[in-house]
């Protein structure tokens, strides 16, 4: 009983190598540039490179020389304090709060988005599933909806007194004897950290439909002889998923998933207008204490504000590091 | 699926036997329940847009209002400024995504096809800023756009969209442009077309990821909440939608039906804008991704 599969991972596997081999050896070819065309080449860069360099390159080394400075964005750069705002920060324990917050929560809300968009993009890329389209126009809608407005939406929604979801749980279900206050001081089953739960999941929600298109996009990549051929030897939709799916994908899928979880270290519009970090910090993050630093304290700090993006940004450079560092050792030791 | 005019009732018996169409009714019945949760949200919102103030807080969970009301529309468009808001929101979604696609293309292009002093640094770059959190580099954005006398401008807000992204969409053009196989670049080359005929040449084989920037751009521009707060701080007449909303917080309450107005008058473009280019979508991220 226990052979079978196995020969039919066998099977199938050696088709998907010899196709992953394919692809790793057919490098794109590139012309050396000649006479004129040099011209060409770097006026067609330009563009692209003065904006890049204006707005992502100098400012990450403006941050980081701010970061030395007490500053108010407005005198002057003058007043040189060498490492004295590193160390305000790390005595600073809303920082640590807002940065163990952000932590929490783009770690859950990359491994809940990330499998729950590969299934459901699994399930409407399948040939024999009815109504794709419109499934895959009702996950995608909400990305539509600009988020912080999303954020004032959701406050009405989960609102214990006026709001529908409470109104729906304890009138028409009869699930629970009074409301939660979702977004405030919380109830059972998850007490105080409801804030920040209700924060993920309508953060999940809200991106859903952009990994779901990432996946597909991904999923076009297998080609369809090798679930054809597969299917001959009797696979079943989890070897496909297991064997074909995940291997051939699994490039892409490392993208994906470092941009999931950067752009979940962002997180800002939604936090600011769904809790302002409240109740008490427990919905503090790290964009949006740079921003009130930087922007609503009087004086304004963007010295400190620097600082603190100084120190974000390495650790989380650190921490893709390392995640990088592993991925590529566990890949290197599968082939 | 099964074709119309080959559905005798033999052809039908045996699919509604098969296990395809088992897992269709259980899959679909599924889905269907998920998928009334899921857009619930934008029905409360489309039909909140009708409700008077008083009705909004008594409705609870009923969606349909008792009376259709449109006064909404016009309090938001007229006494909430939405209708300057929407004007810009429309100028910075479209200059952003228009400087988009054009620097991106080009860049992409380059990068694709064209060994030259520098290329590897600027891929490896584009990589490395990819992963970067854009909280930690707001502050010298703003700060360059004041020295350059564009704070409180609508330039100001559409040079700081269409700067700080783009990484994202270079690779996608890249990816594609390295897929277009060799002939077609020789036999340009044999006709005599020179650099900015070959690539007006190929551009619109690129319609696909063109399709996938322009969508992928507007949204985030159209959406975007921290650039326009950020650097239109004084000026509230060039907020766009997303920070105009602010408009409908009074002093002490909140204009909840003039606010699900302003979401709906604000979401109607984009769903136009993903309707229009859907097609291109999938098929584009497919082809940018090969790499």
């Amino acid at each position: 009983m226990a052979a079978r599969p196995i020969t039919i991972r066998q099977q199938i596997s050696r088709r998907v190598s010899a196709r992953i081999e394919a692809r790793r050896r057919a490098t794109p070819y590139h012309y050396r540039v000649k006479g004129l065309d040099y011209v060409w080449v770097y006026l067609f860069l330009l563009p692209f490179l003065v904006l890049y360099i204006g707005f992502t390159l100098w400012p990450l080394g403006a941050t980081i020389y701010y970061s030395f400075f007490e500053w108010d964005g407005i005198r002057p750069l003058e007043n040189y304090v060498g490492l004295q705002n590193y160390r305000t920060i790390i005595d600073d324990p809303f920082f640590w709060r807002a940065f163990k917050n952000t932590v929490i929560f783009s770690i859950t809300n990359t491994v809940v988005k990330l499998p729950l968009s590969l299934l459901v993009a699994v399930l409407l890329t399948r040939k024999w599933l009815w109504f794709k389209r419109f499934f895959r126009t009702v996950f995608f809608a909400p990305i539509v909806i600009p988020v912080a407005m999303a954020g004032l939406v959701f406050t009405f929604l989960l609102n214990p007194a006026t709001g529908a979801v409470n109104d729906i749980l304890v009138n028409n279900l009869g699930l629970l004897d009074k409301p939660i206050d979702f977004l405030g001081s919380g109830g059972p089953p998850f007490g105080k950290n409801w804030p920040l739960i209700s924060l993920i999941v309508i953060s999940v929600w809200q991106i859903f439909g952009q990994y779901m298109i990432y996946w597909m996009a991904a999923l076009q990549n297998v080609p369809e002889e090798l679930y054809e051929a597969a299917e001959i030897d009797g696979a079943n939709e989890w070897h496909k998923l297991a064997y074909i799916t995940l291997p051939i994908i699994r490039p892409v899928a490392i993208v994906i998933l470092f941009l999931a979880l950067v752009n979940a270290l962002k997180v800002f519009g939604l936090v600011v207008t769904l809790t302002s970090g409240g109740p008490g910090q427990r919905t503090y993050v790290v964009s949006y204490y740079i921003y009130n630093q930087a922007f609503s304290s009087t004086p304004f700090r963007y010295g400190y504000a620097s600082a603190v993006a100084v120190l974000f940004g390495v650790t989380v450079l650190i921490a893709v590091t390392i995640q990088g560092y592993f991925v590529s050792k566990t890949q290197s030791a599968d082939s | 699926m099964i074709q119309t005019h080959a559905l005798t009732t033999n052809t039908l018996w045996n699919y509604v036997k098969s296990r395809y169409f088992r897992l269709n009714l259980i899959t679909v019945t599924l889905l269907i329940g998920i998928s009334l949760i899921w857009v619930y949200p934008f029905i409360w919102v489309i039909f909140s847009a009708f409700k008077t103030q008083r009705e909004m807080f008594t409705a609870g969970a009923t969606l349909l209002p008792n009376e259709w009301n449109w006064e909404n529309f016009k309090a938001a468009w007229v006494q909430a400024r939405f209708s300057d808001y929407f004007l810009n929101t429309v100028i910075y979604a479209g200059a952003a995504t228009a400087i988009e696609v054009v620097k991106s293309a080009m860049c992409g292009y380059v990068l694709a096809r064209y060994r030259f002093p520098g290329r590897n640094l600027i891929h490896k770059m584009i990589m490395a800023t990819l992963f970067i959190p854009i909280a930690s580099i707001i502050i010298p954005q703003f700060i360059l756009v004041r020295e350059l006398g564009l704070l409180n401008t609508r330039t100001g807000v559409i040079l700081a969209l269409s700067g700080g992204a783009g990484a994202l969409y270079v690779l996608l053009f890249t990816g594609f442009f390295s897929t277009i196989p060799e002939d077609i670049f020789d036999s340009a080359r044999i006709d005599g077309a020179g650099f900015v005929q070959t690539f007006r040449l190929v551009l619109p084989l690129a319609r696909p990821v063109i399709g996938t920037v322009i969508i992928f751009q507007f949204l985030r521009t159209w959406n975007e909440f921290n650039i326009p707060l950020v650097f239109t701080f004084s000026k509230p007449e060039l907020r766009n939608m997303a920070v105009g909303m602010y408009a409908f917080r009074g002093e002490h309450s909140f204009d909840w039906t003039g606010f699900a107005a302003g979401t709906v008058i604000s979401i109607i473009p984009v769903l136009l804008i993903f309707f229009v280019f859907q097609g291109f979508f999938v098929r584009g991220l497919a082809g940018a991704v090969k790499e």
